[in-house]
């Protein structure tokens, strides 16, 4: 059973509108999540964490989606949420740089170039977030 | 050898015309505008030619133009490296791993036939634009950015933020907001190929704890577009850490690619290079498998400095 953190998950036949998977499994059931199409037999691999948080707090990661879709002009129906990978959302380097800004702007931190390195979700970005600004409270 | 049974005869490894590895001073790039495949039959047929793992990756991407855009970047750059092998290989047969920083590389063992080649690529792209380099014997890096490309900060900000001290006064000493806009992305460009170069990833090699710049701006404070016209337009890289990084070990070059995109290379120099010749580059826009342009010496490429 495959466990994610969606709200709803639709089977449908095999459909991109690329057409790209008609070069997958002749016959394998499509998952469609928010209008994504994952092939059936990636799922595993495809590991969408059911996430118990306990770490940055909703606003904070609502913030991080807001600056991540402005920054990377993302389609209003294209869903952003603490899952969501940069680099699957089309960010470059230049475009994680000026993330990274956006948040130490925001939230008036300032994250180092290794922890940068390690933010690869907006959720990954939400704890560095909290985390950072509790240092600076307790400081 | 076995030719695959395909919805198109246009379509086969066989369509990739073979090609002669470049010379150890030269580096060969290659590049696909995504506006010019529109054939869902030739997409099907670059995604025939990838492992599971990045058929996955694909797919994670978020829209169709990610979609696309990541599945030309790995066609492209397997059915680069397939033209330089010496036996008709298929895209399909190469593998891949990363050095311990990270870096991809070609897996030579786990190729049938094996013929291993000190080839070392590199690719980068943007959403109109996917680019690859090749070099032998020589670790190289490339970076390419649209032209256009606007940055959300004040790019006085973002200097200040990223790049060294140096640097922060060079832009900030150009007045017009546009050719400061370009000069940043060109730096950019050349600071991202360097640190791909090395290979070290970004927290590696901290785009603060070295210098870009042209060879004449030693004492004057003069920009690349500027530098062109002086005798050695060089573009020189110097580290603000300890001296043990060979800096001048590196070359750069950095031209407008296709009217629309800075695209900066970044190579070591061969050791037989004693001298300090520019980089030789040669030039292809492609459609793998359906057609090929040598097109150095036309306007799709344009030097912007370091280049013969």
């Amino acid at each position: 059973m495959a466990s994610f953190t969606a709200s709803s998950i639709s089977f449908t036949p095999l459909s991109s509108s690329l057409n790209l998977n008609k070069g997958l499994a002749k016959s394998s059931v499509s998952l469609s999540i928010n209008g994504i199409s994952f092939p059936s037999h990636g799922l595993k691999s495809v590991s969408r964490r059911f996430s118990v948080s306990c770490a940055a707090k909703p606003e904070t990661v609502d913030k991080v989606c807001e600056i991540v879709r402005k920054q990377l002009a993302i389609q209003p129906d294209v869903a952003v949420s603490g899952d969501s990978k940069f680099a699957a959302l089309g960010a470059d380097s230049l475009d994680t740089v000026e993330i990274v800004m956006g948040l130490e702007e925001e939230f008036g931190i300032s994250v180092e170039e290794e922890s940068a390195q390690t933010i690869a979700t907006v959720q990954d970005a939400a704890d560095l977030i909290e985390n950072l600004v509790e240092k600076k409270g307790s400081a | 050898m076995r030719m695959q049974c395909l919805d198109t005869k246009f379509f086969t490894s066989t369509s990739l015309v073979p090609m002669q590895l470049p010379s150890r001073m030269e580096t060969h790039l290659w590049y696909v505008k995504p506006n010019e495949v529109k054939s869902e039959q030739l997409l099907n047929k670059y995604l025939e030619f990838l492992p599971k793992s990045e058929k996955e990756h694909v797919f994670s991407m978020r829209g169709d133009e990610l979609r696309k855009g990541a599945l030309l970047a790995r066609a492209l750059v397997r059915t680069t490296i397939a033209r330089y092998q010496i036996n008709q290989v298929s895209p399909r047969s190469l593998k891949f791993r990363k050095n311990i920083h990270g870096k991809p590389e070609v897996d030579w063992q786990q190729i049938e036939d094996w013929h291993p080649q000190q080839l070392h690529f590199n690719i980068s792209h943007t959403e109109s634009l996917v680019a690859c380099g090749v070099t032998t014997h020589n670790p190289i890096g490339i970076d390419i950015e649209e032209k256009e490309r606007k940055i959300k900060h004040s790019i006085s900000s973002f200097a200040k933020r990223y790049f060294s001290q140096q640097e922060v006064q060079l832009l900030s000493s150009i007045s017009d907001p546009e050719i400061q806009r370009q000069e940043f992305i060109k730096l950019w460009t050349l600071k991202e190929a360097y640190v791909k170069a090395l290979g070290r990833g970004f927290s590696g090699s901290p785009f603060k704890t070295f210098t870009i710049r042209s060879a004449a701006a030693s004492k004057e404070s003069i920009h690349l577009s500027e530098s062109s016209s002086f005798e050695n337009s060089d573009i020189v890289v110097e580290s603000l850490e300890d001296s043990t990084n060979h800096t001048g070990d590196w070359q750069f070059a950095l031209l407008e690619l296709a009217g629309s995109h800075y695209a900066a290379i970044c190579s070591r120099k061969d050791c037989a290079n004693i001298g300090s010749h520019p980089m030789k580059i040669g030039v292809w826009r492609t459609i793998p498998l359906v057609e090929d342009e040598y097109v150095s010496g036309t306007n799709s490429v344009i030097a912007v400095g370091g280049l013969m």
